[in-house]
């Protein structure tokens, strides 16, 4: 049974600090994984270059043994791996917001059906269903925040991180559903039968993890 | 023609193979002393009932039949043996040992691994609740395996009362403890920390989630023995130190590893558990444990453990090895044209014969078995019976 790894690694915003966790453990990334789909280590490990919301699919088939992803995209997955550690970078919040004329965030009435436009389906479906608002949920890929500017939607879900884009649209949080930071995510079969390289690699990750 | 979801066709080489597998399987339990039995593929889901659990009562196949009963495609195999030892056997001496190979149903997304019509190969050991009979159930699996030429998959085990003894020592009330094992089951560490900050010291808190994190022997053992706060607990852990010492004795110390994290189904299983699993393959190969509260259920007052498998996931393991051991066509011994009664008496020899229908010419048949890496043709025709070796 071999005991090198493979590590799925979201490009875009969590790359650098992903880069630089596993860097701490001894795995030497580059700098600018430009087009690349994969890279071989020094080590032999091998790191997958995937697009952030993949990372929970390679890690539960096993294509990888364990990656790094954001807690946001396992909310909207209901991909079975462990969850070994949070990796404390890459902090954002899911929340509710509005357009600020619509005073929604100081308690004005909301409509009696709301649409709520999003990226993050799940999430939102399941904040409103705990609070029995009824709600239809417009699912869409990018630029959430100009729904509400163009009366697509009452409400938007999506992610912040310093809260100037909101800002810049003049748009408001009327609730906080949940925060996130970035996760050690573990396939379960592979995390029993490669654990001493997968608890070696976690014991040497940038994080606050405890060691085995 | 498309099949429903979850079902799937098996083709001459693929049934070969599954054939074998379960040959093998048999031989096993045949080995072990046990006999194997038989249930309806249907029954009254009212009799089921009483023994499934509430998420495998959800993904049972249900229908009505004529008369307005309610009927339901047995979702698994424990139950309806556990039915059958309970009704049928309950006069027979105990211990029971009894085994099964047998088509189940299970309601569930399919994918690799879970498909909606599965084989069932288990065993069930009805009566004692004694270390030997844990020992004996964990021990057919992992000889089971070892036949099937799974040589280095790995088992971890634990027992449920293990965890509920160190959980014990938090201020968790029964949801709370129920959260706590869900996470520990899933490894979800972060929640699992979360959720139980504030519910014991930090020291105990971060103590119980290293535990949550570790794999291994005495070592697991050890720091469960400070952490338990229960005589159940304590007596899990003994019987777990004594599982590992019996293995050990056969050699299979190696492969196995203590992980209280494995908490199958907690609400059904009483005691010791164990899971086999391979590292192609992303989900446990075979389970078990003991269930003492299920034959109580049908009214007979002993303890159970038991096993099983799908063959399909076995089978899944085999082709990601690209196994070949099993299922190899069956060697044809010989090629006849003509007479029947030429090939009847070859069948009668115990041969393997594919009888001619083209009216092949001797140099021919001789060619065509040659290709087929046939190693005799009979010719008989106009009153002379011709047999040739091909080399």
């Amino acid at each position: 049974m071999s005991e090198s790894l493979t590590i799925a690694v979201p490009k875009g915003s969590l790359y650098e600090d992903a880069a630089r966790s596993l860097r701490a453990a001894g795995i030497d990334l580059p700098e600018d994984p430009g087009r690349k789909l994969f890279v071989i280590a020094s080590d032999g490990t091998r790191i997958l270059l995937l697009r952030p919301t993949d990372v929970p699919a390679y890690v539960e088939f096993g294509a990888a043994d364990c990656g790094i992803v954001g807690a946001d995209v396992l909310w909207e997955t209901e991909r079975h791996v462990c969850q070994l550690a949070d990796l404390d970078f890459g902090a954002c919040r899911l929340v509710v917001a509005a357009r600020r004329t619509d005073r929604y965030h100081e308690g004005a009435q909301l409509p009696t059906f709301l649409r709520v436009a999003t990226k993050f389906e799940r999430s939102a479906e399941t904040f409103f269903a705990e609070r029995d608002v009824p709600v239809q949920i417009v699912k869409l890929h990018g630029s959430v925040e100009l729904a509400p500017l163009v009366g697509l939607a009452d409400l938007i879900v999506d992610l912040v991180a310093t809260g100037n884009t909101l800002r810049e649209h003049d748009l408001v949080v009327v609730n906080e559903i949940a925060s996130s930071t970035a996760r050690f995510v573990v396939n379960p079969v592979r995390y029993r039968a490669k654990y001493a390289a997968i608890t070696a690699l976690l014991g040497k990750l940038d994080a606050r993890v405890v060691t085995v | 023609m498309r099949l429903p979801p979850g079902t799937r066709d098996w083709l001459p080489a693929e049934l070969r193979r599954k054939r074998a597998v379960e040959a093998v399987m048999r031989g096993v339990f045949e080995r072990w002393a046990y006999s194997e039995v038989q249930t309806p593929n249907y029954e009254r889901f009212d009799a089921l009932e009483a023994g499934l659990g509430e998420a495998v009562s959800r993904q049972t196949f249900l229908f009505n039949d004529k008369s307005g009963t309610q009927i339901a495609l047995r979702p698994e195999m424990t139950t309806p043996v556990a039915r059958l030892a309970s009704t049928r056997m309950r006069e027979a001496p105990l211990p029971l040992r009894l085994s099964y190979i047998a088509p189940a149903y299970r309601y569930e997304d399919p994918q690799e691994g879970r498909m909606r019509e599965y084989t069932s190969a288990g065993l069930e050991l009805i009566g004692p609740q004694s270390l030997e009979a844990d020992a004996e159930s964990l021990f057919t699996a992992i000889e089971a395996l070892d036949a099937l030429g799974l040589t280095d998959t790995l088992f971890d085990i634990n027992h449920v009362a293990i965890v509920d003894g160190v959980l014990a020592g938090l201020e968790l009330d029964a949801a709370g403890i129920a959260q706590a094992k869900t996470l520990i089951s899933g490894r979800i560490i972060v929640a699992l920390r979360a959720r139980l900050a504030g519910t014991g010291s930090d020291a105990e808190v971060e103590e119980i989630v290293r535990l949550a994190l570790m794999r291994g022997r005495d070592d697991v053992l050890a720091i469960a023995r400070r952490l338990c706060h229960t005589d159940a607990g304590h007596a899990g852990i003994d019987r777990l130190r004594a599982l590992l010492a019996r293995a050990s004795e056969l050699g299979y110390g190696d492969r196995l590893n203590v992980d209280l994290s494995l908490l199958r189904d907690f609400n059904y299983y009483t005691g010791f558990i164990f899971e086999g699993f391979a590292h192609e393959v992303g989900f446990e190969l075979c389970g078990g444990g003991r269930y003492d509260t299920l034959l109580p259920r049908f009214g007979f007052d002993v303890g159970a453990v038991g096993w099983s498998l799908a063959i399909e996931r076995i089978l899944l393991a085999l082709e990601r090895r690209h196994s070949t051991r099993f299922g190899a066509a069956p060697a044809i011994d010989v090629l006849v044209s003509g007479l029947d009664v030429v090939a009847a008496r070859e069948r009668a020899a115990g041969h393997v014969v594919r009888i001619d229908f083209d009216g092949l010419g001797e140099k021919e048949l001789i060619a065509e078995a040659r290709l087929h890496k046939i190693p005799r043709v009979v010719f008989a025709h106009d009153g002379a019976v011709r047999e040739i070796e091909v080399s």
